[in-house]
Order: C-alpha cells, then sequence, then structure tokens
C-alpha cells in the first residue's frame, strides 16, 4: 500500500526493463546488415508506399467506371431485344431490302434451306428465277 | 540467463565498451569518407545504441518492438548522416529521429487496429502487467503503470528528465519546445504519477 503523503522520490530509480544477454553486442550488425539490405533494395520499395496510396483511390474510380459501363451496356442490350422484337415484320423486312448487303455466308445459309421454305412472297422471286441469276454471276472470279 | 538484473545506472557520457571512443565530429568526418564509412558507422552505432534503444524500450516497452524501432532508427540515420548540420549535437539529432520513431509507431498502431488512445494505453499496461522483469516488484510495476497513464508526450518529457536525466536545454533542442514549457510538463508530469499512485 502507498503512502497518503507519497513522493516520487520515495521510490528507488531503476531500469525495471532488461535485454537478451548479448543483445547490445549483436546490434550493431544487425543494423549493418539492414543498411546493406535497403543499400541494394534501392529507391523502389520507398516509391512503393506512396505509390500504393496514389493508386488506390485510382483503382476505385477506374472500378466504378467499369461496373458502370458494364451495368448500362447490359441494360442497354435488353432494350435493343425488347425494341426489334416490337418491330413489325413489314418493317423488317423493308430495312433489309433497301439496306442489307447480302454475304456470301448468306448464300450457305440458305443452301441449308429446302426449297419450299423460302415463300414466294419473301424473295419477290422464283427459285428458278433465283437460281438462273445465280448462275449469270461467276461466283469463282468474285474478288473477297 | 536471458534478463540480467541490473541497478539502474544512467549511460555515461562516454560509453567505456568502445575501446577507443571516437568524438562526434572524428566519426562524422570518417564517414563522409567512403574507405571508412562503414567502420565509423558501425562506432556510431555503439556508442549511441544503448541510449537509443532505451529510449525506445520506455515507450513501447515490448523488446522486440524497441529493437525492430531501434535498427530503423540508425538505418535512418545511415541514409541522412550525410545531410547532417553540425549546428546541431549528434546526439540530440539521433534522440531526436528515435523520438519521432516511436511517436510514429504508436500512432500507427492506433490507425491500425482503429484503437482509440486508451485501448494501446491500456495493451502497453498489460505488457508491463506480464513483464518477467517486473514480477516481484509491485512498487517498479505500479510506477511504471503510472507512466503509462501520461499523455505520450509528458511520457516523453519525463522519461527523458527522470530516467535519462537529459538538461532541459536538451530535451529543448530534441523535442523542439521551450525550456519553461518542458519544465511545466515535466512537474504536472510528477504530480500526475503520485496522484496516479496513490489512488492505486
Amino acid at each position: 500500500m502507498m503512502k497518503k503523503d507519497f513522493k516520487l522520490s520515495d521510490i528507488p530509480k531503476r531500469n525495471p526493463y532488461q535485454v537478451p544477454e548479448g543483445y547490445f553486442d549483436r546490434l550493431p550488425m544487425q543494423v549493418m546488415e539492414r543498411t546493406a539490405a535497403r543499400e541494394k533494395a534501392g529507391w523502389l520499395p520507398n516509391l512503393w508506399q506512396p505509390l500504393r496510396l496514389a493508386m488506390a483511390p485510382l483503382l476505385l474510380l477506374l472500378l466504378v467506371f467499369v461496373g458502370v459501363y458494364y451495368y448500362s451496356a447490359f441494360n442497354g442490350q435488353d432494350k435493343v431485344l425488347v425494341n426489334l422484337a416490337a418491330v413489325p415484320d413489314t418493317e423488317i423486312m423493308n430495312y433489309l431490302s433497301t439496306y442489307a448487303t447480302l454475304e456470301t455466308t448468306d448464300f450457305v445459309e440458305l443452301n441449308t434451306l429446302r426449297e419450299q421454305d423460302l415463300p414466294a412472297d419473301v424473295l419477290n422471286i422464283s427459285a428458278q428465277t433465283a437460281e438462273a441469276e445465280l448462275e449469270y454471276y461467276n461466283l469463282n472470279t468474285l474478288d473477297y | 540467463m536471458l534478463f540480467p538484473q541490473a541497478e539502474y545506472t544512467p549511460e555515461p557520457a562516454t560509453p567505456d565498451y568502445l575501446d577507443v571512443p571516437l568524438e562526434d565530429k572524428e566519426l562524422l568526418e570518417k564517414f563522409a569518407r567512403p574507405e571508412s564509412r562503414n567502420m565509423a558507422f558501425n562506432q556510431l552505432v555503439r556508442k549511441y545504441q544503448e541510449k537509443v534503444y532505451w529510449h525506445i524500450r520506455k515507450m513501447v516497452i515490448d523488446h522486440d518492438d524497441a529493437d525492430d524501432l531501434t535498427q530503423e532508427v540508425f538505418v535512418k540515420v545511415w541514409k541522412n548522416l550525410d545531410n547532417f548540420r553540425q549546428d546541431a549535437q549528434l546526439y540530440t539529432w539521433i534522440y531526436r529521429i528515435a523520438t519521432n520513431e516511436c511517436l510514429s509507431f504508436l500512432s500507427s498502431k492506433k490507425r491500425k487496429f482503429f484503437l482509440p488512445l486508451n485501448d494501446v494505453t491500456a495493451e502497453l499496461m498489460e505488457k508491463v502487467e506480464s513483464s518477467p522483469e517486473l514480477a516481484g516488484d509491485e512498487v517498479q510495476k505500479k510506477l511504471q503503470k503510472a507512466i503509462l497513464r501520461l499523455p505520450e508526450k509528458q511520457r516523453l518529457v519525463f522519461n527523458m528528465k527522470y530516467f535519462d536525466e537529459l538538461k532541459y536545454e536538451e530535451m529543448s533542442e530534441i523535442l523542439g519546445t521551450s525550456v519553461g514549457a518542458l519544465k511545466a510538463s515535466y512537474h504536472i508530469a510528477v504530480k500526475k504519477i503520485e496522484e496516479f499512485l496513490k489512488q492505486d
């Protein structure tokens, strides 16, 4: 129990802590090893810490940007599908006959269909006429 | 024996563990020359290591932390010694680096674990409580725990004056505080410690 009129000077002054035996004999060598290791590592590790701190908000911004981009792209794709489904067939046909250019791959696709699958009112041409038309153009001479 | 007991004696101005202790001026001159740089630095570490270590140890309590910080202080000394302006004493300059390292360490501890000051103090007190060096010495244990209840900078002032027996002028140079403020701070610290000990 401490006295009521306690004074700091009543306590004998001593360092209450100790170190492992031989610690101060080894310390200079350990310090020299650490300085040598730092010299060898150069300036790059010192730069890494502030660089990491600077990169963190940039990375966060990039993630937010990518997230927003993909979110809006995904939503936009949905809208296109919905809109396309709502377009009447006649409008699609008009668009294709006006703007679309047929590629060779389209003919390949057509060959897989049976003749009766090609309605004359869609092609606006009979199967025989179409074949004659193809014969007229020598496809082997076309440049790709 | 891992921890040999020793009565407290402040570090002598010129430690006797150096065969031929070099003056700071001579150390700096040798450090400036590439051929004697390593030898001079080794002597510098030997000359100041105990003062630096004990200063740090009393602030962070744990030996491993103090060991790591002491090495870090000397690495900083190595890197910056070329820029050392000789209008200050080498020792006070090193002491200042050590003080900054201690304060940074304690701050990073708080930030790292999102701990308020009281929790860091409680952690240090727990280290004192479980320290094998203080086992059986209840008075010293109470004194150390009372010192830990001081705010960090006041604890620094108390340790530097009470244990290291530095002059107020030296402390002023190290801490960048006026002598008057340091005297008042030390006086208040002593009163607080005596009060804490009465409460226990």
